[in-house]
């Protein structure tokens, strides 16, 4: 049992973890940051963030040993994650960035890059805020209604298919997977640490729910 | 900094006050140039809240990142992957890279590659010549390419660059629109996102840019210093002419305007100060640091070491003297459409139904109240209502010119009198925390008025000239600048917010009820604007006088001051030209003869030899006001004189054998 949930932000040696960390302590978390597996595998819930290539970043997480960690820790123990941009994309089955890369399955969705045609002259990367259509009655978007802006920055989505957990959706020319969650996984397409009120409200949800979780143990 | 053609660069204020009030509106994003020469960001004040430690570029960025919430991309002297990977670990989300782009072009994909292009914002400064054409400069707009912005920025976009930001040189600061052609011919080269920055003057820009110019993105640097509201009102226009976006935050719950202070820091804070007094080898935190030599202007008497933000030119002119060459230089003509703004803007927000006043024009009842009274009302023929902060330092000749207002006006007159308990209170802790005991004053006074306006739902506040301007030079002409929070927030309270003193001495939120700020939905929804007479009709104190006294049978002070050769200001507070002052000498070495005398260079009266001795023979002198103030607060002379020395600024004094020394004008001059 632990007396004080732990996060644990997962450092696999890429991406900028800065912006969540500085985001999760101005909301009063004290993460952990770590690339040690015995950490992940003890944490209350895992935060998955990430900037950069699908490919490299999936190595890095498999030459480390956090790649089988964290589904341990998710599939076997029900730990919480989520995952942020990147991070969320690697939640996925595989990514066509850069050829074809396995994910860590734990959303069974591809992820693909917006086709030229769908972009419709619209530019690459996605960057800015866009709105996003929030499902009802969910854990991350609770006390949100209707739609929201949040800040994005990326190249590739995951596709919209028929999920049995709750979906966002954002539109770039085409309709795709904004942010996602079943059970204990989360996944966020946006970046909420940069999207201000409702991006911290998102974060400050996810704190909330693995705090509740943690106290039921 | 507020920026011209990229020649003109006046300091405006802190940056970390600046950040603060874009993360209250929760704005998009954040594009930070650091365009300072060197590794050096001095912010060396004690007597503000905001400091920090260390100096470097870095040292500030993390700073501001850790209360930035949106977005930020920061640029200036990037040249390795090393610099980018070090702006990442401090905070920043993009990197901007300008001249070293163009010095070794492989220098964008190896970033790109390193970091991906959403990373990499190669920024490009396009100058239009007279013969229409475009040219890409670097180095800060110094250095010509002969490229043209297309051309460069198609080899960007091919090199691996995420987004392009487009900057007009001849725009720059000039508030007369976007370059146009310009901002197309560069969005039809490339296909990565363009935004566009340089000559936003108004809130209509924006859409234009938009619409017309097809812009992916609009930025703009000196408006959103200039306003209040201005980002919401920014977006408010953009949205009203049809542009799809988000509209702006101005209540926001995670950055929210009014933060509570850490009472246990800010309090040993205090403490370590007051130990600091007493002890017998008073120093300062950054004694030990480097003291670069003074300077002063070539032109005025202005150090540049200075309470207000003081910047020189490359000829060593302070940016105070150009702003007055720049004021002096407006033809009869051009007053006149000046004038017309302004009425414009007060007729707009006059009163239809007789309900309330047509403005307010906050007045001390000084000289500058009585031309402001005498042009909202008898020369533009509006009534105003005025408000005055009653700071219980009135001159008697101050005090009758104030209660003679509303006679010789036939005006409504709203006078607020703080309790006299919470002055004395207020006057000895904010000498303490601050080294200025005219807290309370200089926050009553900005913000009584704004109050009133709101709770009285009349939208236009009518001020005199806006003081640094005037004396520094931190505006110019076009700006039109207009009252703000922030520039309330940074200068008259100096980071210090009236919820500082709550729970001190039993001082409760009640008591400090006067100097709390409006919120800004109320703000917002009053439509308030906040604007300087300065801008409008040409601002001459030694005319003025002359005038008001004429008309108005405005009285001067028989008796001389102290600290200053002019006789006709600050009657209505006897400690701003007293102990207030004496203060300003204590921590950067000069006082208001240097002002005064720096104004009366500028417009003439005196030469540059008669100013220097006028300022040796003031600047220094304790003044006579001090007693009233030490037995009004109930401190002795001993303790104020240890506390004011742990203000002393280590860049301008030195303890040399038990001594305060400093160099002076008059050392060089001769």
């Amino acid at each position: 049992m632990l007396a004080k949930p732990q996060i644990v932000v997962v450092d696999y040696g890429m991406g900028n973890l800065w912006s969540v960390l500085s985001a999760l302590e101005f909301l009063g978390a004290r993460p952990l940051i770590s690339s040690n597996p015995a950490d992940i595998l003890k944490a209350e819930a895992i935060l998955l963030p990430g900037v950069g290539s699908f490919r490299l970043a999936m190595k890095s997480l498999i030459e480390k040993n956090l790649g089988e960690a964290i589904k341990e820790a998710v599939q076997i123990k029900q730990r919480k994650i989520l995952g942020i941009c990147l991070g969320f994309q690697m939640l996925a089955d595989f990514s066509l960035e850069d050829g074809m890369t396995p994910g860590l399955g734990l959303i069974p969705v591809p992820v693909e890059g917006f086709g030229d045609q769908e972009l419709e002259g619209r530019k690459l990367p996605h960057i800015g805020f866009n709105q996003v259509i929030l499902p009802n009655s969910s854990v991350l978007f609770d006390g949100f209604t209707g739609a929201e802006d949040f800040y994005f920055v990326h190249s590739y989505r995951l596709l919209l298919k028929a999920l049995p957990g709750k979906g966002a959706i954002c539109n770039y020319g085409v309709d795709f997977l904004a942010a996602y969650e079943y059970k204990n996984v989360f996944g966020v397409q946006f970046h909420p640490e940069k999207s201000q009120d409702v991006g911290l409200n998102v974060l400050a949800n996810f704190l909330q729910f693995a705090r509740d979780a943690g106290r039921k143990v | 900094m507020r920026s011209e053609t990229f020649t003109t660069h006046q300091i405006i204020g802190n940056p970390v006050s600046t950040i603060d009030r874009l993360s209250n509106w929760n704005v998009d994003e954040l594009v930070l140039l650091d365009i300072s020469r060197d590794d050096q960001h001095d912010m060396r004040r004690e007597d503000h809240f905001v400091r920090y430690d260390g100096s470097s570029t870095l040292d500030l960025l993390g700073y501001i990142a850790r209360s930035c919430g949106m977005p930020l991309a920061f640029g200036g002297r990037i040249r390795t992957l090393e610099d980018i990977q070090q702006r990442i670990s401090a905070g920043a989300d993009k990197c901007v890279v300008n001249t070293q782009a163009y010095r070794r072009p492989d220098f964008i994909r190896e970033a790109s590659e390193t970091f991906g292009a959403q990373c990499v914002v190669v920024s490009i400064d396009a100058l239009r010549h007279s013969d229409g054409s475009t040219e890409v400069f670097v180095k800060g707009g110094k250095e010509a390419t002969g490229l043209r912005p297309e051309d460069w920025a198609r080899e960007v976009e091919r090199l691996g660059a995420g987004e392009i930001f487009l900057n007009s040189i001849d725009r720059d600061g000039v508030g007369n629109g976007y370059d146009l052609s310009l901002v197309q011919d560069v969005t039809d080269a490339t296909s990565v996102p363009v935004v566009a920055c340089g000559g936003v003057g108004n809130y209509e820009d924006f859409s234009t840019a938009i619409f017309e110019a097809s812009a992916a993105a609009v930025a703009a640097a000196n408006i959103f210093h200039f306003r209040e509201l201005s980002y919401p009102r920014a977006k408010q226009a953009c949205i009203a002419a049809g542009v799809s976006m988000r509209p702006a935050n101005v209540d926001s719950k995670w950055f929210p305007r009014d933060q509570p202070y850490d009472t246990v820091r800010e309090n040993e804070r205090i403490q370590a100060r007051l130990a600091n007094a007493k002890s017998d080898h008073v120093r300062s935190v950054y004694a030990s640091d480097d003291v670069p030599e003074m300077t002063w202007c070539k032109r005025c008497v202005f150090p540049v070491i200075s309470a207000t933000p003081m910047s020189l030119d490359e000829d060593g002119v302070c940016m105070g003297c150009r702003m007055a060459e720049v004021y002096d230089n407006i033809s009869d003509d051009e007053w006149k459409q000046r004038e017309g703004v302004l009425f414009d803007i007060l007729d707009q927000n006059r009163s239809t139904d007789g309900l309330r006043h047509d403005c307010i024009i906050p007045v001390s009842g000084g000289k500058d109240s009585y031309f402001q009274v005498h042009y909202v009302k008898n020369v533009l023929g509006f009534n105003p209502l005025l408000v005055t902060y009653y700071g219980n330092n009135y001159t008697d000749v101050g005090e009758r010119n104030l209660k003679r207002m509303k006679d010789v006006f036939e005006v409504d007159h709203l006078i607020y009198y703080p309790s006299i308990g919470l002055l004395q209170k207020l006057n000895r802790l904010s000498l303490i925390a601050m080294g200025d005991m005219n807290w309370h004053a200089h926050v009553g006074i900005a913000t009584l008025p704004i109050r009133t306006a709101v709770q009285q739902h009349i939208p236009t506040v009518i001020w005199g000239e806006h003081g640094f301007t005037s004396l520094c030079g931190q505006y110019s002409k076009d700006d039109y600048f207009e009252w703000n929070y922030r520039n309330r927030r940074e200068h008259s309270a100096r980071g210090y917010e009236w919820n500082f003193f709550v729970g001190i001495e039993g001082i409760t939120p009640q008591d400090m009820m006067c100097y709390q700020y409006p919120s800004d939905k109320k703000i917002f929804e009053t439509g308030l604007r906040g604007i300087y007479l300065g801008n409008h009709t040409h601002w001459d104190a030694n005319n003025h006088i002359e005038l008001v006294r004429t008309q108005y049978d405005f009285e001067v002070s028989e008796e001389p001051f102290d600290r200053t050769y002019r006789t006709m200001s600050n009657l209505d507070d006897m400690h701003e030209n007293g102990v207030h002052d004496y203060l300003k000498y204590i921590k950067f070495g000069y006082g208001r003869c240097t002002d005064h005398a720096s104004k009366d260079i500028r417009s003439g009266v005196l030469s540059r030899g008669q100013a220097i001795n006028l300022v040796r023979q003031y600047d220094h002198v304790k003044p006579s006001d001090l007693v009233r103030w030490l037995d009004y607060v109930g401190m002795d002379e001993r303790t104020f004189d240890q506390i004011c020395d742990t203000f002393r600024d280590p860049r301008v004094w030195r303890k040399i054998d038990g001594e305060w020394v400093k160099s002076n004008l008059w050392d060089r001059a001769g």
